[in-house]
């Protein structure tokens, strides 16, 4: 796992989108060879949805070719209610960009057999040949998607009842009313997340601090889902310094060192590449 | 043209129907000519527009709505001279020139006319939509049920009273006319879902006129109090009977007085009019049924209305105002200043903005631009330029009842846009999702 640390909330964001530009444009998609991607909600990924449109706007990179599978929605919740997670990546990102709706793949919440409806998504997603990239945030109990804690490190998507955390923090999107937060959402599994090919996570803020500590200091937990990242081959956490606050100075010296390394060795492997060599993914490093 | 249909407006500020603006794209589908719920487009038709139109960070408004005026470009809608197909070539000719001043909508207002010519008149003024032109609403009948004491520029012989309520609009107006809206509606050689509208001011304190208050008001036309004497009592009894507006405020109607601020003073009416004394509660609550204010046209050509008193109107009831131009024969944004042509060998006197008869300082009407207006209002008032939009498009269409298709972005609604920069001057404008008119 790499772990990438920058200033602000903004510059994550803006790491972020030209990481996941440089993987679409180097993976060269094409209509028969989409490049896979993984889509959160939520406030902490808001920046990288912006710095990516941005270079959509500027012309440098495009989502003609680019499949997203969101990782959960709402039970119940209609798919216009301004909370849906349909509406979110409509707002924020699928609206600006150049990607056909074809290509949108979101829960439907709102399906008569839900289960029926995440065993359609998983095999959709293994139709595509399996996720290219994943790009997650967390919860601040350590949760990725709806994979609150105690979730099964080998789940797949599955429904899934909120904790009570997660309902707390959302009722300020239903009116503070408790009563009109969403119980349930559809989520894709930890499984599920694991098995693309390559994961990044956005972790912003103070709040999300323990969180991180947790999930990349101690062990894997089913406590703290995000932990199982630590058995993935190509992880990468990218965060701003208010998140470190939980994490021991020599944890935060280790990643912070190890960035100017990865950074030379993938110059290395574009060269070969350059030079009609076959030079593998760098992928994650330490 | 879009190969989809589909045209995403985008870099632009959308005036929100709260007076706000927000930086947001639009979508529009140019064949139905309506504007379309962008999310549901996406996710469940699975398209987005083939055609983007960047709009240059402008403002993307709903085409104004201008529910008050007498004519333009040379032709007056009070003038028939017997040639229904002149009448309806000059109806077109203002309908196809406005819409430079960013007008997508109108509803040809006719002064006091002869007896007889209403029926035909009325009848002339259907809903008609020509082709890259506004929107012809219906008409406003302004009289001849007015105050003498207030008559204005209306003919005094021709004014009268209803004596006999509903039946004395029947018989001026003709029944047909004046139909359920339904009726009315199906009537006109029109699409099914065009909106049409019917307006009358008149004054409630002319005998009968009070008692034909509500009948009006539930056949779906909207009652409006003007060129009239009311006192307090008698202007909020009307109000309560259904009367929904008030022709150019300030103008045609006394002057506020504290002691009885007569129709000026329904702007400030208290929520619990309707309400009796013994259920005042702390605050008002849901129970009760709040008096609600009417709406009131404003006439913000700076010379009609002190800009002072704009502003005053406007802090006293800002979701009431609506902006008209009330505008004669002589409005055309290109006429130049001098002396110009009225009707039985009369001349006006055009000056700016400013109309006169000749030879005298009489203020003969008015000649300003419904997009002036709305310039003028932000200056007069200190309000931005979305609360200014606001009043000239979601709040005339609220008082005519049309603004789920008028007036507003709303899914659903016409694509009648105007596109207006940060200062609001038109850019260009749009009527049914087709461009009509830009700027060179």
């Amino acid at each position: 796992m790499r772990l990438i640390i920058r200033d602000d909330a903004a510059q994550v964001g803006e790491y972020i989108a030209s990481y996941i530009a440089k993987r679409i444009i180097e993976f060269d998609p094409t209509p028969t060879k989409p490049f896979v991607l993984g889509l959160p909600t939520g406030s902490s990924p808001i920046p990288t949805y912006k710095a990516l449109i941005a270079r959509v706007k500027r012309g440098e990179l495009s989502f003609k070719h680019v499949v997203t599978f969101n990782m959960d929605e709402y039970v119940g919740l209609p798919r216009d209610h301004p909370e849906s997670y349909h509406s979110f990546m409509f707002r924020e990102f699928f609206s600006h960009v150049d990607i056909p709706p074809t290509q949108v793949h979101i829960l439907n919440g709102n399906a008569p057999d839900l289960a029926a409806e995440c065993a359609a998504y998983e095999a959709s997603i293994r139709e595509y040949g399996g996720i290219e990239l994943f790009l997650g945030g967390i919860g601040e109990d350590g949760h990725i998607a709806f994979n609150e804690p105690g979730s099964s490190l080998a789940s797949r998507t599955r429904i899934k009842t909120l904790a009570y955390d997660t309902i707390l923090a959302n009722a300020r999107f239903f009116d503070n009313d408790i009563a009109k937060v969403p119980r349930m959402a559809l989520t894709v599994g930890v499984g599920t997340v694991l098995d693309s090919r390559e994961v990044v996570v956005v972790v912003t803020g103070l709040r999300k601090a323990l969180a991180l500590g947790k999930a990349i200091e101690d062990g894997v937990n089913h406590l703290w889902t995000l932990s199982a990242l630590q058995l993935h081959p190509w992880a990468l956490i990218v965060v701003d310094e208010d998140a470190t606050s939980e994490l021991h100075v020599k944890t935060v010296k280790y990643f912070k060192s190890i960035e100017r390394v990865q950074e030379e060795v993938e110059r290395t492997q574009a060269e070969l590449r350059r030079r009609g060599k076959e030079a593998g993914q760098v992928g994650s490093m330490e | 043209m879009s190969a989809n249909g589909l045209i995403c407006f985008t870099n632009c500020l959308l005036p929100q129907e709260d007076g706000s603006l927000v930086e947001k794209d639009l979508w529009i589908d140019e064949r139905r000519g309506v504007i379309v719920d962008a999310q549901r487009t996406f996710f469940l038709r699975k398209e987005r527009p083939d055609k983007i139109v960047d709009l240059g960070g402008n403002i993307l408004s709903p085409g104004f709505i201008d529910i008050q005026i007498n004519g333009g470009f040379g032709f007056d809608f009070s003038v028939y001279d017997g040639d229904d197909q002149a009448y309806r070539d000059g109806l077109k000719l203002v309908a196809e020139r406005i819409i430079e001043t960013g007008v997508t909508a109108i509803v040809p207002t006719i002064i006091t006319q002869e007896k007889s010519l209403y029926p035909k008149l009325l009848h002339l003024l259907r809903p008609w939509s020509p082709p890259n032109a506004a929107h012809l609403l219906g008409w406003h009948a302004e009289g001849p049920f007015l105050d003498m004491a207030k008559r204005g520029a209306h003919s005094p012989p021709l004014i009268m009273p209803a004596s006999e309520g509903f039946k004395s609009f029947e018989s001026i107006y003709s029944a047909e006319n004046l139909a359920e809206a339904e009726d009315w509606l199906m009537s006109c050689d029109i699409r099914q879902d065009t909106v049409g509208v019917r307006m009358i001011t008149a004054a409630p304190e002319v005998d009968g006129v009070m008692d034909a208050i509500t009948e009006a008001s539930k056949r779906g036309i909207c009652f409006n109090i003007g060129h009239s004497i009311a006192t307090t009592d008698i202007a909020t009894a009307a109000v309560k009977n259904g009367a929904r507006c008030i022709t150019h405020l300030f103008n045609a109607m006394p002057q506020l007085h504290h002691r009885d601020p007569s129709i000026i003073g329904l702007l400030g009416a208290s929520p619990y009019l309707s309400t009796p004394i013994s259920t005042y509660a702390p605050f008002p609550s849901a129970t009760l049924t709040e008096f609600e204010r009417p709406f009131y046209e404003i006439i913000v050509d700076g010379i009609h209305s002190h800009p002072n008193s704009v502003r005053l109107a406007y802090s006293a009831h800002p979701d009431g105002c609506i902006l008209i131009t009330d505008a004669m024969k002589v409005l055309d944004p290109h006429l130049r200043d001098g002396v110009h042509e009225w009707r039985d060998g009369r001349k006006f006197y055009k000056e700016g903005d400013k109309l006169y008869v000749e030879g005298t300082t009489t203020l003969a009407g008015s000649v300003i631009t419904l997009d002036k207006c709305v310039r003028n209002f932000s200056r007069f008032t200190g309000c931005s330029i979305g609360e200014a939009i606001k009043c000239a498009t979601y709040t005339p269409a609220k008082c005519l009842r049309i603004e789920n298709k008028k007036g507003t972005l709303r899914a659903g609604a016409d694509a009648d846009l105007v596109v207006l920069d940060r200062q609001g001057n038109v850019v260009s404008t749009w009527v049914k999702g087709k461009i009509a008119w830009e700027r060179q």
